[in-house]
């Protein structure tokens, strides 16, 4: 099947990849560790805009109750923190995390001058920007420009089709796959079990792709496409950006397929596609890629009208879902080594609207779970009175989550990846 | 005006370049055609198709039903204790077999329709009115906003706008037919400011709220699935919209707002990015902008100027538009002339590269450019072109590959398969049999009806070595693997 050509390519081919890899292995003097064995932090988004009033309910304030005369949970089925505060009766899951020590709800995050447009919001919340500028790089992409540089591109995985802006960065962004066995150049010849002329070219082709430097001229003025006046370095042009993404593709799908295929879960997970997201990671930790960021999503929150049925259902979908991921975790012997983070653009109005639902809102309380992490509230309850518009003043900024995280889980300067240094928690 | 596009400078680069981006692309013989045609006959040709061509047939499902009856009917079941799951089931299936023919008819219509760049504009309004099924869940709904769409897609925007505001699909999508008198919802008008007419920074919270108030009264009839304007339910007190004061309806808000200087920049610098470039410099958008204000938001004149003029065909706009998966769907079954995959797997493709027909992500639409390419769709794209060239072979999910990782996503699409198998392409069509043994201009051949940019020297030798490589094996088969290595690259992804 192979002619001469492609025996003259295999150990031409097989050389440059080592090579590249070592290369980049040597360069790797920011951080060594990996999520091979040191620790990992996984991001989960719930979009939409999660009401929080009803995820980390404030059951005993009066102004709570009068606020959603249809939409309030009934004391009698809190899952009691304290005579103040409980969580959402869906939330047995996280009830019994906390309860073992091994959940912190940190209360009123948000950030000075709330935008309630669900991108903007989102956007602020991706980059860690302030509210009133606007960054291109991810936080999550910061951290791998600043502190992982040189490393392959799974520093960072995340699960679904499209790659979050969190991740966004100079180099690398990290790879986004929805299912593992999928992730891999399907070639037209039969295989037989060794790799097909196609494969062997295409590999070939994307590893010259990302450095040729002869790229013919377009055919209007001589001008090469990638040659755009005025754009920083990196600011990619669009070929060279498809050139870098088919190379991290090529890079890192080997080892994911060859993971997926040794490591499978003995838990059972919820059908759905959060679950299917935690899982693949769970086998991703299993099987020890050197990730050390994973991200998931959630979507469905934007609660609008019709909230009793839909958010009680939602709830009930992220604890089973976490649940199992955390069984997983502990079956493996690696939740002492998982971080879990959750986040919404922003909470929901206090005062219920006409349609059963709730608007737009700013502060929410977030989520930080796993074997290592220092339980109980943080922050503090935002008053149910004091409002600015009919929402929640924040007490808590977010960065100041994502900046112990930093500091503290993923031994990260903080400063470099955030701009500044925010005051730490002491949830890890 | 922008400037026009020298006559010198029109030839088969700069009319792929048209058809690629005023259409769904081209096969040489057509690039051939519009090169002699010349640029005006051919825009004129783009722009000013016939009148009735937006006179679309609608699909013979597609017809207004008593949603209350049936919603009643359910209802009642249930209370009797009946087996309403079931009628239920039934209801919701049939609702996702028409939004999945639904979906099909629309791609047909891009791919095999008379007037392609209103099936173009049609999808443009689609991405900027983002309306998903996810939340109407009904069919007719959607095939009733995507006829509005095309049957005002190149006429004025401010009556677009006016249409849409009462489009049941969009009503519902953004909780307008709930919003009351005594309750007004404010996620229409959030979002018409937002993301439909001025965008973000250039209205005020305050101005939502009273959007919010003139936009009530708007309903819709469950028992035919129309529109109704209930005035006893429009909020009829004095309101200050943007410094205009009075009884504003939410018409007044709708003029209020195309009237903003800020709304020629938005609809200018999210046409200019369809069309033209990804990121238009501040210079760029005020020079559409102002063309926008002069033709009055009328599109076809605006259009036509923007197809006539030399900033189209720059440097900053040629082959530098990552394809949009329904772009890449529709232009790769015609390079390769052949039909459009079963609805089923057309969908499934849809979805694992990002962009669902009827289903956007949220309100916001596709972000587009190089947010449609991340490791995994791009990977997907390389392994879709493979199924589309060789046919049911390569169906992720097809028996003979399924020890390669089944995708549950397609195992569906295998067992329609069975019913309508789909084989692989005929290279005859698009490679002259004397060509077989000459490697060198086959690669050319098939470069030029693949690629808007030459391929480099070292991908020319990469794919000539293929070639010979593979001397010995079937020939058909040697040049359909070209064909995938080929669509295999970065630059097939481009437009």
């Amino acid at each position: 099947m192979l002619g001469a050509a492609a025996t003259w390519t295999v150990p031409v081919f097989l050389e440059k990849t080592f090579f590249a890899l070592n290369a980049m292995g040597a360069d790797a003097a920011t951080q060594i560790v990996t999520g091979k064995d040191g620790t990992i932090l996984v991001v989960l988004q719930m979009a939409g805009g999660n009401d929080g009033l009803n995820m980390v309910v404030p059951y005993g304030d009066d102004a709570y109750h009068v606020a959603r005369p249809r939409l309030a949970l009934p004391a009698d089925q809190i899952l009691k923190v304290n005579d103040y505060v409980g969580l959402n009766p869906k939330l047995g899951g996280l009830k019994s995390l906390y309860d073992e020590g091994h959940l912190a709800i940190v209360q009123g995050v948000g950030y000075p001058n709330p935008n309630r447009s669900h991108f903007r919001s989102t956007e602020i919340w991706q980059t860690a920007s302030d509210a009133d500028r606007s960054l291109s790089e991810g936080w999550l992409g910061r951290y791998f420009d600043n502190c992982c540089s040189g490393a392959d591109p799974t520093v960072g995985v995340a699960i679904g089709e499209e790659t979050p802006q969190a991740f966004a960065a100079k180099r690398p962004t990290g790879v986004t796959f929805s299912r593992p066995e999928q992730f891999r150049f399907r070639s037209s010849e039969p295989g037989n079990g060794q790799m097909s002329a196609e494969e062997m070219f295409f590999r070939q082709l994307n590893e010259s792709g990302a450095t040729d430097e002869s790229r013919a001229p377009a055919a209007t003025d001589g001008a090469s496409i990638g040659a755009i006046p005025g754009k920083t370095k990196s600011d990619l042009s669009t070929l060279d950006f498809l050139e870098r993404t088919a190379l991290d593709a090529q890079l890192s799908s080997d080892k994911i397929l060859a993971i997926a295929r040794k490591s499978k879960s003995t838990v059972t997970y919820p059908q759905g596609p959060l679950a299917a997201s935690l899982n693949v990671i769970a086998r991703m930790i299993a099987g020890g890629l050197p990730t050390r960021v994973y991200y998931a999503s959630q979507g469905g929150f934007d609660t609008h009208a019709g909230q009793l049925n839909t958010h009680p259902r939602l709830m009930g979908y992220f604890n089973d879902a976490l649940a199992a991921f955390v069984a997983d975790l502990k079956q493996q012997g690696n939740f002492d080594r998982v971080l879990l983070l959750t986040f919404s653009e922003f909470g929901r109005r206090v005062q219920e609207n006409a349609n059963g639902g709730t608007d737009h809102g700013a502060a929410a309380p977030m989520f930080v779970l796993g074997g290592a992490v220092k339980p109980g509230l943080f922050g503090k309850y935002p008053s149910l009175t004091d409002l600015d518009r009919g929402d929640l003043k924040f007490n808590t900024d977010f960065r100041t989550v994502y900046g112990t995280v930093l500091e503290r889980w993923l031994k990260a300067p903080s400063q470099i990846v955030l701009g500044r240094k925010f005051a730490e928690l002491a949830i890890v | 005006m922008l400037a026009p596009l020298p006559a010198s400078q029109w030839n088969k680069t700069t009319a792929a370049h048209l058809l690629s981006r005023a259409a769904f692309g081209a096969t040489p013989a057509e690039i051939d055609a519009a090169e002699k045609k010349g640029l005006s006959a051919t825009v004129a040709e783009l722009v000013d198709f016939k009148p009735d061509a937006a006179n679309v047939p609608a699909p013979d499902w597609a017809h207004p039903r008593n949603i209350r009856e049936i919603r009643m009917g359910i209802k009642a079941e249930k209370e009797r204790g009946g087996n309403f799951k079931e009628k239920r089931r039934e209801f919701r299936m049939m609702e996702g077999e028409e939004i999945l023919s639904l979906r099909q008819w629309w791609l047909d219509r891009m791919l095999n329709g008379p007037a392609p760049l209103l099936e173009k504009m049609t999808l443009f309004w689609h991405g900027h009115f983002a309306t998903s099924v996810q939340k109407v869940r009904d069919a007719y709904w959607m095939w009733l906003q995507n006829d509005t769409l095309r049957r005002n897609a190149l006429g004025s925007f401010s009556a677009l706008a006016k249409k849409i505001s009462r489009d049941p699909a969009m009503m519902i999508y953004l909780d307008l037919q709930q919003s009351r008198k005594e309750h007004p919802n404010e996620n229409w008008a959030r979002e018409l400011m937002e993301l439909f007419t001025v965008g973000i920074g250039n209205y005020s919270e305050q101005d939502i709220r009273e959007a919010a108030r003139a936009f009530t009264g708007y309903r819709l009839d469950l028992t035919d699935q129309q529109f109704r304007y209930a005035p006893f339910q429009q909020d009829a007190g004095p309101k200050n919209f943007m410094g205009r004061t009075g009884a504003i309806k939410g018409d007044d808000v709708l003029e209020a707002l195309v009237g903003k200087p800020a709304c020629a920049q938005f609809i200018g610098r999210k046409l200019w990015r369809y069309f033209v470039e990804d990121e238009p410099s501040p210079q760029t958008v005020d020079r559409v902008a102002e063309r926008i204000r002069a033709h009055k938001f009328e599109m076809r004149p605006l259009l036509r100027e923007i197809f006539s003029s030399a900033e189209f065909y720059s440097d900053r706009a040629m082959a530098t538009q990552i394809k949009s998966p329904v772009q890449y769907i529709v232009q790769t079954c015609k390079l390769l002339g052949t039909p459009l995959p079963p609805a089923v797997v057309s969908q499934n493709a849809m979805r694992q590269m990002g962009q669902v027909l009827f289903a956007p992500p949220n309100v916001k639409g596709w972000d587009g450019g190089k947010t449609w390419i991340s490791t995994s769709t791009l990977y997907f794209r390389y392994n879709f072109a493979n199924y589309l060239i060789n046919g049911d072979a390569m169906l992720p999910g097809n028996p003979q590959t399924r020890g390669q990782g089944g995708d549950v996503g397609f195992r569906k699409a295998a067992r329609v398969a069975e019913k309508t198998p789909r084989d692989p392409i005929d290279v005859s069509k698009l490679v002259p049999v004397e060509l077989r043994t000459k490697p060198r201009e086959l690669v050319d051949v098939l470069s030029q009806r693949l690629f808007q940019n030459p391929p480099s020297g070292k991908e020319i030798d990469a794919f000539t070595q293929y070639l010979e490589a593979r001397k010995s094996d079937d020939a058909d088969g040697a040049v359909r693997g070209l064909i995938h290595l080929m669509m295999s690259t970065p630059q097939f992804q481009l437009a």
